[in-house]
């Protein structure tokens, strides 16, 4: 159940972050920053409201996957993307256990990562890679 | 144009190696647990990280950098959130938040200025600097000099990695895993 809400978490994260950032125009660091700012200030005057292990990595989880949000539109992603990547973060994060606690930026680190991979998925099953594919194939035919 | 190139190629295989690095530790964590589907998945994702570089479209084709005037917010914003997080004793999360914020607001200073309009991503790249624990960065002085390389390579990746969520956070985690590795050494 902790890893079910870590997980959801890490969604929520990089989605509110992308909403907050594009739809509201308050820009990437803001919208980062404040949500952040307030899931710590949530649980810094409620810590017993869940069990030790959520307070203290949900915040945590929260401000990595906000960095996946901080994405540019330039780069023309979905929602679905922040969301696998959100998933994915929150995946390496279970099991990467104690592992570069305390290192600033490791959360970043492990945001590009997640993003990374999950554009290279999703370039591998484009349908322009496909339609790449059919063209070299009726080149070498031709 | 040679000198450019090199330092573009130096920049990406660093944040390369360290992301590998990054993600084989977190593997061989996992081996000794006997946690192998982890192991397996990681590696799987390694594998796509390495071909993502490759393959997709990250960087924009012309050279530039960042000036030092903007950069010099990296170190400031990382004294800033040090001190929130371990001196008044705030945790990385708040402190983040509370200095970010703060920054995101410089461009009302002036509106009409580019300068402020630069300065938040700056200071934010400061900021997951300062979020290292009291045992990875010790004094202010680790601080400043894991600071001043994430700068440096916030200078070097104006152009680099366009637009990726988390860029900012590994040109801060390449400062603080530098001054970690160059203290382990001495």
């Amino acid at each position: 159940m902790n890893n079910f809400i870590i997980i959801v978490t890490g969604i929520l994260g990089a989605i509110t972050t992308f909403y907050v950032s594009h739809h509201h125009n308050q820009g990437a660091v803001r919208a980062s920053a404040l949500l952040s700012l307030l899931v710590g200030l949530f649980f810094y005057y409620f810590p017993d409201l869940l069990n030790t292990y959520l307070t203290k990595n949900i915040p945590v989880v929260f401000i990595g996957t906000s960095f996946i949000g901080m994405i540019s539109t330039t780069t023309r992603r979905s929602y679905i993307h922040l969301a696998i990547a959100g998933c994915l973060f929150s995946i390496i994060y279970i099991n990467k256990n104690n592992l570069f606690q305390g290192f600033g930026g490791a959360l970043g680190a492990l945001a590009f990562i997640a993003l990374l991979t999950t554009f290279a998925f999703s370039f591998a099953f484009s349908k322009s890679i496909y339609k790449l594919k059919a063209i070299l194939r009726l080149r070498k035919w031709k | 144009m040679k000198k450019n190139k090199a330092i573009r190629r130096f920049t990406i295989a660093t944040v390369l190696i360290v992301q590998t690095v990054f993600l084989l530790l977190i593997a061989k964590n996992n081996y000794d647990s006997n946690n192998f589907f982890s192991i397996v998945a990681i590696l799987l994702i390694s594998v796509i990280v390495l071909l993502g570089h490759g393959h997709l479209d990250l960087h924009h084709s012309k050279h530039d950098y960042e000036k030092l005037s903007v950069v010099i917010w990296v170190p400031i914003g990382a004294i800033a959130c040090h001190l929130l997080n371990v001196k008044y004793e705030l945790g990385s999360v708040l402190s983040a938040g509370i200095i970010g914020t703060l920054g995101s607001f410089t461009p009302k200073l002036n509106k009409q200025s580019d300068y402020y309009k630069e300065l938040p991503t700056a200071i934010y790249c400061g900021v997951f600097v300062g979020m290292s624990s009291n045992t990875i960065t010790p004094t202010l002085g680790f601080v400043i000099a894991a600071g001043i390389i994430a700068g440096l390579f916030f200078l070097l990746s104006k152009n680099l990695f366009i637009g990726i969520g988390g860029k900012l956070g590994t040109m801060a985690f390449l400062g603080v895993f530098i001054v970690y590795l160059l203290n382990l050494i001495a």
